[in-house]
């Protein structure tokens, strides 16, 4: 007749995890002037924004994590978020066996065990990421507007430079729903 | 005879006066093994089509297995039954009178010389093996059907058998088979069912017999791939959604660019045709159901995707500007004038409309959908 034990297997993990978000979409930028100058405009008004400009790529980290960065030369803006953070897991189990079993089940359950700490440490890295990605497309809708408003006052810098080469500009007015009349002296 | 059925006196009379000459010779049925005489009844089935009536998944379903080869009879009345296969594309849409490249208009074989359309021992191994294979077992234990070199009929066999299957379980089993996707018929029709493996060529499909087949087909086609666009509308895997963007660009990237070589470019009509009647009821192909939970990153991948037929119809709009360009004295210009008539459903409009849809695909919020919009017209003019 063989006799019952307890084995107990203890198993804790720390984890850095890291997750990350992020899209890629085209600016739409008028080809009023050439490539460059219609970046150096677009530059401009993003640097009124908060964006450092480093080369043809003009960058800004926001509170919330978002870092925004646009393309000035492909005229491209992406969005990205990440986060990093510690996640630690134990678990304590206990089992009745056979003791001519012990070290059979003994192994099993610490592989149980092991599955079970790497499927906690996949599903708080899911929720991190699900957290990083609501934080993104909260951040999408307000960066839109931005970006557009940014794209349409660089557009009629690019209008203005433009009717500047071709005569003098007598006025440039703007109505409230954003159309621009220049008036050029030929 | 006698109301009784007892022949009466004149009967007699009757019988006796048949000649010998009057009787007709009775064709002998053919005899064949049990399990040959299923491989030609699902090679009859398979080459009638939609009109055949069979139970296509009882079919496919029974397993049988085969001897190694097969007897002379049950050879010829596969070949009667794979030179049908002809017929069965003029059912499909070779009837219907076009115009050909020099302006006339015909039916299929009106505008073509005939031409032999080729089979090989490929077809023959294909329709062995979907008899031998009980496609009701789980997938992981049926055999694979490896690649095998193609010939035109063979093609047409596969996109045949594919369209038989279409709807039963079967379809997804046949489609991953390397012999399958190494059809470039197949994958004009069936790029949902075979994404996710490398396009082949689509060469044979513009010269010899392969722009009758894709003539005779083209109806069809438009139709699949129209089919396909709605569906997206309501894909809520984003990762299904990239896999079937990806193949839908490459197949018609590669085939548009055999049509332009071979200076067929009418043979990518069906492309048209299936974006047409979406662009008139304002259906773009943005899928709004994504799964929300999934990475944005990837949403946005597969919406870009979602977009596949739009990039070929802008393709399109290129030729269309070339086609424009060719005066009356050039050599192209019957070619040109039937390649405007074509695209003119399209028009200015259309493009218009593709291209605020491809926009909007790729935007960084995803818009009110086009459908929504009131901006643009219900119906394109002109």
């Amino acid at each position: 007749m063989s006799r019952a034990i307890q084995i107990r297997v203890s198993e804790s993990v720390v984890r850095t995890v890291h997750v990350e978000d992020g899209v890629q979409s085209p600016l739409e930028m008028l080809p009023i002037l050439a490539p460059d100058r219609m970046g150096d405009l677009l530059a401009a008004q993003l640097e009124e924004q908060g964006f450092v400009r480093d080369g043809d790529i003009a960058t800004r980290t926001d509170k919330d994590g978002v870092t925004i960065s646009v393309d000035l030369k492909n005229a491209s803006v992406t969005a990205r978020i990440s986060a990093t953070e510690k996640v630690e897991e134990s678990i304590d189990r206990r089992q009745s066996v056979a003791i001519e079993r012990q070290e059979a089940s003994e192994a099993a359950l610490r592989d149980d065990v092991r599955r079970e700490l790497d499927e906690r440490i996949d599903a708080r890295q899911e929720a991190l990421r699900k957290d990083v990605t609501k934080k993104l497309e909260k951040k999408l809708a307000d960066l839109r507007n931005e970006l557009d408003g940014a794209v349409g006052r660089a557009t009629v810098a690019a209008l203005t430079e433009r009717a500047a080469s071709l005569g003098h500009i007598e006025s440039v007015v703007e109505d409230e729903g954003g159309n621009v009349t220049i008036k050029v002296k030929l | 005879m006698s109301r009784y059925g007892e022949p009466d006196d004149d009967d007699e009379d009757e019988l006796d006066e048949i000649d010998d000459d009057q009787i007709e010779d009775v064709t002998e049925i053919a005899q064949v093994a049990a399990s040959e005489a299923e491989l030609v009844m699902l090679t009859r089935a398979i080459v009638a089509g939609p009109d055949s009536g069979d139970d296509m998944w009882a079919m496919l379903c029974r397993g049988r297995n085969l001897p190694k080869k097969i007897g002379p009879t049950c050879a010829g009345l596969l070949e009667d039954a794979f030179g049908k296969v002809w017929l069965a594309l003029w059912h499909r849409g070779g009837t219907k009178p076009r115009p050909t490249l020099t302006g006339t208009r015909g039916r299929l074989w009106e505008r073509y010389s005939p031409v032999t359309l080729e089979f090989s021992e490929a077809s023959v191994h294909l329709m062995r093996w979907l008899v031998a294979t009980p496609f009701s077992a789980p997938a992981s234990t049926l055999t694979l059907l490896h690649a095998m070199p193609l010939t035109l009929g063979d093609q047409v066999v596969v996109y045949f058998v594919l369209d038989a299957a279409r709807d039963t379980p079967a379809l997804r089993v046949i489609a991953t088979q390397p012999f399958v996707r190494n059809a470039p018929l197949a994958w004009l029709g069936f790029a949902p069912e075979l994404a996710g493996a490398a396009v082949p060529p689509f060469a044979s499909l513009v010269t010899g017999g392969g722009p009758i087949v894709i003539e005779a087909l083209a109806d069809e086609l438009a139709r699949r791939w129209q089919a396909t666009e709605l569906a997206k509308r309501s894909q809520i895997d984003p990762g299904v959604m990239i896999a079937l963007g990806e193949a839908q660009d490459r197949v018609l990237g590669s085939f548009m660019s055999a049509c332009d070589s071979a200076g067929r470019r009418d043979l990518a009509g069906f492309v048209v045709d299936a974006a047409s009647p979406l662009i008139e009821r304002n259906l773009s192909p943005a899928p709004g159901k994504l799964d929300p939970t999934s990475p944005l990153s990837t949403r946005a991948q597969a919406r870009i995707a979602a977009g596949a037929l739009l990039r070929a119809l802008v393709r399109w709009a290129d030729w269309d500007q070339q086609h424009r360009a060719i005066r009356y004295i050039d050599d192209d210009y019957a070619l040109a004038q039937l390649m405007l008539a074509r695209f003119e459903k399209i028009g200015t409009p259309g493009v218009g409309r593709v291209q605020a849809w491809l926009a909007d695909l790729a935007a960084l919020t995803s818009m009110p959908t086009a459908s929504e919009s009131a901006t643009l017209p219900a119906r394109p003019e002109g």
